[in-house]
Formats: structure tokens, C-alpha cells, sequence
């Protein structure tokens, strides 16, 4: 296989950087700026969470959006591409967490569903983002248009990352989207999008060497950048 | 203990490596400079994938969705009320919901049935024929009283039209040859289409008309 990103800026940095995989953020972790929480005590949150919710309690709710808020509205973001759209989504997943709470019965965690209705809400607003356009016989393509955010270490490297996770099949994008972006486990990313944790791995694997074909320039190319 | 990988493993410790797996492969790589660019460019995804984090704050959200979660419980609030019967159906999963229908279908289908087994219907409220064949049979009836009638009239004024001692009597004896054959053809078509009303009213006609000839042929007997 041959070289990576020559013609990306991030290339020479990162390749000095150790590998994330033993010290990767895990879930709700990087968010609530605590310790990283005993499994007990995560049960607990969630348990909890699921049972103010479910007695009606805004402050429930209210905790829940300071635990998960900016990371549902980042992934919504990466899913349907501008800020007003993805606030829309989260708005629309906590009216449906609050309508079918009752019907919750605890088989998934608390958190993971939540998650799984946001992301069923995100491809539902991009379907009738696609109808929408269908009907105004607009011919533009399906993938969503990003658009710009405060500026980051890395501007031309995200817009290509971008680009490059429009091109992926659904289910790759939202398996690399939760574990790369969100830091997810396998197992959490499983109980959201009804899989195993084998095939989230599998498909995590598979998105990723997608993502280096698509984000490796052509050979000629990259010889001429030499 | 040092675990061996050679550059075969590189995809199956990428895919699902343990820890020490993937310290193995990156010794590897400081020896092999094609695993070492495909690590480097493995893990360089990860890093990039970071520059799609933005937690920034949005001050407004919260507030919407607050609102907007009053408004929705007020308005479930007020809907409740309409639907109180059925309150405790959303303590159920969909699944138990359509079993709870089910079952309920079942029972009264089953109740039903019972009440039809040990309480059968008259058949004559159920069965529209059937109450067509009642009135045939009272037509049938009364016309079996008018016939009765008439035999006995005619016993009595069979001396009189045998031998006929008017013009008169000749007359209504030729009168009644004739109604008798339009009722032996009526009774004959009546007996093909029994049900069939217009041959039920003619044939009542012509017992009437021979009714009223007989009592005529018994009023014009000479005192």
C-alpha cells in the first residue's frame, strides 16, 4: 500500500504522535471533565438518568443535555452537515426520548438509545432533506454540504475528512463517526446501531482503509510533490 | 513475553488488536518501513478524525428544548385527560398492546359464538326466503278456504245448473265452465312459480268472481 495524505498538511505531525488506542477517550468521559468513572457508578448515571426522565423531571433532562448535549449536536453536525440542522435534530431527539420513555424497557443503556434516536432522526431529516429537494427538482447530490466552523488546528484537513466520510456507505460513516470522533466503544457503538461488537469492528476497519483510498492522492501526484 | 508479528498480522491487529498486539506490530514496524507508513497512516485517521470534535457551547439550545418539553407535556397533559379509559396502555410495549387486542378480539368472538350455540335465532327472523314461504303458505291457506266455500255453493247449485230452468241459469253455467278453466290453467301455472305474486292475485280473483256467481246463481232460484 503506498503512502498516505502526501498532499496533506497534517501528514509529518501526526506521525510522530503515540498511538491513541490505549488512552482513547471513552464515553461521557471527555464531556463531564471527571475522572474516568467506575462501570458501577456510569450504571448508576444512567439508571438515574432514565428514571428522572421517565418521572417527567426537567432536571433530568436537563442533566442529560449537560452529560450528552454537545456530543449529540457534534455527531449530528458530521451527519447532516450545518450547525441550525443538527440543533434541530437533538431538539426533535428530546421530544421523542420524552414521548416514548414509557415504552423504554432498559434492554440497551439509557444513553445508547438516546443515541440511536438521534441518529434514526438525523437520516430521517436527511431523507426529507433529499424529498424536499426531489420535489423542487433540484439535482443536487444526496451527501450533505458542510458547512464552515470555527476555524480548527487543521481547517483543510477536516474539510477533507469531510468530504471523504460523505463517500463512505451509512453505516461506515456512523461507526467511524462515534468511535473515531465520539470515542465510543465497540460495545456502545453495537447497542446503537443493532450489530455486533465483531461487525462494528470490522466495519470500523473497513471505513478506515476507505477513507485512506479516498484520501490518498494518486500516485502521479504524489511522485510530482516529491 | 514478546509476541512475534510479521507483516501479515498487521490487518487483523488493526481490525481487533489487543494491547500487547499492537506494541508487537509497532516493534515491528521500527524494522519494517512498510508497516511502519501503514501504522503511521493508520493512526493518523484517528488523529484526524479529532478535527471533527467541536463542543463549543451553544447557549440557546437549551433553553429551546426546555420550552419545547413544556409545551409537549402540557399538551400530552391535556390530551390525557381525553383518553383516560386507556392510560394504562402506554405502560405496555407495542407488542403486549396487539396481544391485549388479540386476546380481547378472541373473547368475544368466542361469547358471540356462545349466545348463536345456546340461543339460536328463529329461522324465519334470519332467513328472508323463509318468510317469504310463510306468506305463500297463508295465500295457500286462504285459498283452500275459498275453494271449501265454493264446493259447498257449487254442491248446492249443481241441481239448478244441471238442468237449468232460465236462460239465466244457462248463462251462469256457461260463465262458470269459463272461470273454471281460467283457474284449472291459474292453479296449473301457480303450481310451476308458487311464489310468484301477480298468478297468486288473479287466481284469488277468479275464486272471488266464482264465489259471487255461485251466491248469484243461488239468489236467481225460483221461489
Amino acid at each position: 500500500m503506498g503512502t498516505m495524505g502526501l498532499a496533506l498538511p497534517w501528514k509529518a505531525r501526526i506521525s510522530s504522535l503515540p498511538r491513541e488506542r490505549g488512552t482513547r477517550v471513552e464515553s461521557s468521559e471527555h464531556l463531564a471533565g471527571s475522572p474516568k468513572p467506575a462501570a458501577e457508578e456510569a450504571l448508576s448515571e444512567d439508571a438515574s438518568l432514565a428514571a428522572g426522565c421517565r418521572s417527567g423531571d426537567l432536571h433530568a433532562y436537563e442533566r442529560l443535555y449537560a452529560l450528552h448535549g454537545a456530543r449529540m449536536k457534534n455527531l449530528a453536525r458530521n451527519i447532516l452537515g450545518n450547525p441550525i440542522d443538527a440543533e434541530d435534530a437533538v431538539q426533535d431527539t428530546f421530544l421523542k426520548v420524552q414521548r416514548s420513555i414509557a415504552g423504554f424497557r432498559g434492554q440497551s443503556s439509557f444513553v445508547t438509545w438516546i443515541y440511536r434516536i438521534l441518529m434514526n432522526t438525523c437520516y430521517d431529516a436527511r431523507r426529507s432533506r433529499v424529498r424536499k429537494k426531489e420535489v423542487a427538482n433540484d439535482d443536487s447530490e444526496e451527501t450533505p454540504h458542510f458547512e464552515p466552523r470555527a476555524p480548527g488546528a487543521h481547517p483543510s484537513l477536516r474539510m477533507a475528512l469531510e468530504r471523504a466520510l460523505a463517500k463512505l456507505t451509512q453505516h461506515q460513516r456512523n461507526v467511524f463517526l462515534l468511535y473515531e470522533v465520539e470515542g465510543f466503544r465497540h460495545a456502545e457503538i453495537a447497542g446503537m446501531l443493532k450489530m455486533t461488537e465483531t461487525a462494528s469492528k470490522n466495519t470500523l476497519f473497513q471505513a478506515k482503509k476507505n477513507l485512506r483510498q479516498i484520501l490518498e492522492p494518486p500516485r502521479n501526484s504524489a511522485a510530482e510533490a516529491r | 513475553m514478546r509476541m512475534n508479528v510479521t507483516c501479515k498480522d498487521r490487518d487483523r491487529i488493526f481490525e481487533d488488536g489487543s494491547p500487547a498486539e499492537w506494541a508487537a506490530v509497532e516493534e515491528h514496524a521500527a524494522s519494517c518501513p512498510q508497516c511502519a507508513e501503514e501504522v503511521r497512516a493508520w493512526k493518523s485517521l484517528s488523529v484526524a478524525a479529532k478535527e471533527l470534535r467541536d463542543y463549543s457551547d451553544s447557549p440557546l439550545l437549551w433553553p429551546r428544548i426546555e420550552r419545547a418539553l413544556s409545551e409537549d407535556a402540557a399538551r400530552n397533559a391535556q390530551g390525557a385527560g381525553h383518553r383516560s379509559w386507556f392510560s394504562f396502555l402506554p405502560a405496555f410495549s407495542l407488542a403486549w398492546q396487539m396481544a391485549l387486542v388479540g386476546a380481547f378480539l378472541l373473547v368475544l368472538t368466542i361469547s358471540v359464538g356462545r349466545l348463536v350455540i345456546i340461543h339460536p335465532q328463529p329461522p324465519q327472523n334470519s332467513d328472508k326466503s323463509l318468510l317469504q314461504s310463510s306468506a305463500l303458505k297463508e295465500v295457500e291457506n286462504t285459498e283452500m278456504a275459498y275453494e271449501k266455500a265454493i264446493d259447498k255453493l257449487a254442491a248446492e247449485t249443481k241441481p239448478q245448473l244441471e238442468n237449468p230452468a232460465m236462460p239465466l241459469l244457462a248463462n251462469y253455467r256457461e260463465k262458470l265452465l269459463v272461470l273454471d278453466s281460467a283457474i284449472a290453467d291459474l292453479r296449473a301455472q301457480a303450481g310451476l312459480n308458487p311464489s310468484n305474486a301477480q298468478l297468486r292475485y288473479q287466481l284469488l280473483a277468479m275464486y272471488q268472481e266464482k264465489q259471487r256467481t255461485l251466491e248469484e246463481v243461488l239468489e236467481a232460484k225460483p221461489q
